[in-house]
């Protein structure tokens, strides 16, 4: 299906805070609380519409495990935008959302969105941390902020498309060169010619050959 | 064998897991497990796996048999034999047996009586206890064994991954370790299978669970260039769209394919890695990319980066043949490490030097074996015990590239380039080949 653009995400965080399960519900809109361990990274995709344009989004769901680390940092490469996940009733997961954070700055390319997650809304009677702490954590370090469930949709869809729209607002604002695919950002092939003036640089003649 | 059946299918119930339809699940009316124990999942047979026939069955357990009985002598005079049936498939009913023997994980079993009872006893470090028991529900989750929460296939998993973390306190736990452990499991009792894991660890695939995954990356590396090799179209694709190997092949080798092939030719691979080694899953791999990315018709279909890791990551089972996994691909290991002498030498150029030194790779039953021999007729000399319970001193190993084989007194130093092999008794006086 054509697109006019294409957003390449990477969903990070500790293991088994419900980076996969976030995905699946916004992919497939279903919760699996069955699922195989992710080993490596796992992908998923789905278009979204913003500003009346297809946008598709590319997923890269990562290992959380901190012996994965040194690969997972091979995934940041060419990301646009990154979903940072702890899960709200394990206070661990949140605190080492600093560690995260350094390795996406590090590794990202500097105008990444990132977007931070409280995942498992839905265990209210669980929580550990409070969204207060969440919200003063993303004011602080300059991140969107959002508590989602994965279980029950609440907020999936609106966490990605916000990421999203950001990174929109950024293409916009001249900020991201969208002709350099290690932004994380690629111009949909039918939309090459026209959109190629809103970078504001050579045009959009190597997103020609449709891949992707 | 263990199983829980009865109580695995009443758990997943409580889970609301997605395997079948809740009538199915409530009921009795459950859905029939596969022959190889699975309810559902990507992985489940259909029942198109041809059975042989019953007298050839027989025949092939016979031979496995009278090979168990004259094991060694197998090994050391026949092995192109016994590598040969291990190709053909060893008979499940003598499958945990095999592989055991294969391993030598037997022997680790038989002389260190009562250790696995003692690693159960040790608390064990919470660090690596929380991780484990958050990952006991997510290996296999539609294989009977392990569908149920708390079930006894669960319960074993967790004493066998925590068992090695106390084992093997510098080494910990890594999560790729569980989908192997779960899959031992399916064959053997909790002790048995701690034993094999100790061997696929250390000896079949040294450094692979191992902080930093480097000896991963570096057979990444050497992967991609064997590809280059063997199936160039292939190799030019993963390039032009920069398809590192680390995106595909992490969970390929990790897991020795046991998340990735249709049950039968999991098993069949297995059967093979146990007896040949890494080479197996080099091969196994390089199939694969043949096979999805090797003509001109297949690339059409994959143009991009994202359609192409779709494919390798969703390998359709009917493009898999089991005959054709075995296919001998000239990549021997004399190959595999002249490739890792390149690699480890490019390694350190652009990236410095190895922070962790695996131990030393040995290539299957026969390489296992011929250690085994001479380190007893070493052994036979003074008072070291091979295959003891005393582990080597951490920093040691981590130092420099040593023989990982647990209680081995006397330290080796092989570089896998096979051009130097120094012997020593002492680890300071082992000098290291150029290539570590």
């Amino acid at each position: 299906m054509a697109y006019a653009y294409l957003f390449k995400y990477i969903i990070i965080g500790d293991t088994g805070v419900g980076k996969s399960c976030l995905l699946l519900q916004f992919t497939d809109k279903r919760f699996q609380p069955v699922h195989d361990l992710t080993i490596g990274v796992e992908f998923g995709a789905r278009m979204i519409t913003i500003d009346g344009k297809q946008i598709k989004l590319q997923i890269w769901d990562t290992a959380g495990q901190e012996s994965f680390r040194s690969i997972t940092r091979s995934y940041y490469r060419g990301a646009a935008g990154a979903l940072l996940v702890y899960d709200i009733t394990r206070r661990d997961t949140f605190n080492h959302l600093t560690t995260w954070l350094e390795d996406a700055r590090q590794h990202s390319n500097s105008n990444m969105v990132i977007m931070l997650i409280g995942n498992k809304s839905d265990l209210e009677s669980r929580r550990e941390v409070k969204k207060e702490e969440g919200e003063a954590f993303a004011r602080e370090h300059g991140l969107i902020f959002m508590e989602t469930s994965a279980k029950t949709a609440s907020n999936v869809e609106e966490a990605f498309i916000n990421t999203a729209k950001e990174i929109y607002e950024k293409i916009q604002e001249g900020v991201f060169d969208i002709n350099n695919e290690a932004n994380g950002i690629k111009i949909g092939p039918q939309h090459a010619a026209t959109n190629s003036t809103l970078s504001g640089s050579q045009g959009g003649q190597q997103a020609g050959g449709g891949c992707c | 064998m263990m199983s829980g059946t009865l109580e695995s299918l009443s758990g997943i119930g409580e889970d609301g897991s997605s395997i079948g339809s809740d009538s199915e699940i409530n009921g009795l009316a459950v859905r029939r497990t596969d022959k190889y124990g699975f309810l559902g999942g990507t992985q489940y047979s259909e029942g198109s796996d041809k059975d042989i026939r019953v007298d050839v069955a027989r025949q092939r357990e016979m031979k496995w048999l009278d090979m168990f009985n004259n094991w060694d002598k197998w090994v050391s005079r026949r092995f192109q034999k016994v590598k040969l049936r291990c190709r053909k498939g060893i008979p499940s009913s003598l499958r945990a047996k095999a592989w055991q023997l294969l391993s030598n994980s037997k022997e680790l079993l038989d002389s260190n009586p009562g250790r696995f009872e003692e690693l159960e006893r040790e608390p064990g470090d919470p660090k690596w206890l929380d991780i484990i028991e958050k990952d006991l529900h997510r290996q296999f989750p539609f294989h009977e064994m392990f569908a149920a929460r708390g079930g006894h296939g669960q319960q074993d998993l967790f004493r066998v991954l925590k068992a090695y973390t106390v084992y093997r306190p510098e080494e910990g736990y890594c999560q790729a370790q569980a989908p192997v452990a779960a899959v031992l499991l399916m064959h053997m009792p909790a002790e048995h299978a701690f034993w094999c894991l100790v061997q696929i660890c250390e000896t079949y695939l040294p450094g692979y669970y191992s902080a930093g995954l480097e000896a991963i990356q570096l057979d990444g590396e050497i992967f991609f260039s064997l590809l280059r090799r063997v199936c160039p179209m292939a190799y030019r694709h993963l390039k032009k769209f920069k398809i590192d190997p680390i995106l595909y092949m992490t969970e390929w080798f990790m897991c020795v394919f046991s998340r990735t092939l249709p049950w039968a030719s999991v098993l069949r691979v297995w059967d093979m890695f146990f007896c040949e080694g890494v080479k197996i899953v080099f091969r196994v791999g390089l199939v694969l990319l043949k096979q999805m990315l090797g003509s001109v018709e297949k690339l059409r279909e994959v143009q991009g980066m994202y359609e192409t890791m779709e494919r390798l990551r969703n390998i359709p089972p009917e493009s898999i043949r089991e005959d054709l996994l075995v296919v001998s691909l000239a990549v021997t290991e004399a190959l595999i490490e002249r490739e890792c002498t390149i690699q480890v030498r490019k390694w350190r150029e652009s990236r410095g030097e190895l922070t962790h030194q695996p131990g030393r790779r040995l290539n299957g039953t026969r390489a296992i074996h011929e250690h085994k021999r001479r380190a007893s007729a070493i052994s036979s000399g003074g008072s070291f015990s091979f295959l003891g319970s005393i582990p080597p001193p951490g920093p040691l190993r981590a130092s420099s590239s040593l023989l990982s084989l647990p209680g081995f007194l006397v330290w080796e130093s092989v570089c896998l380039c096979n051009v130097v092999t120094v012997q020593c008794c002492h680890p300071v006086s082992s000098s290291l080949c150029s290539c570590f």
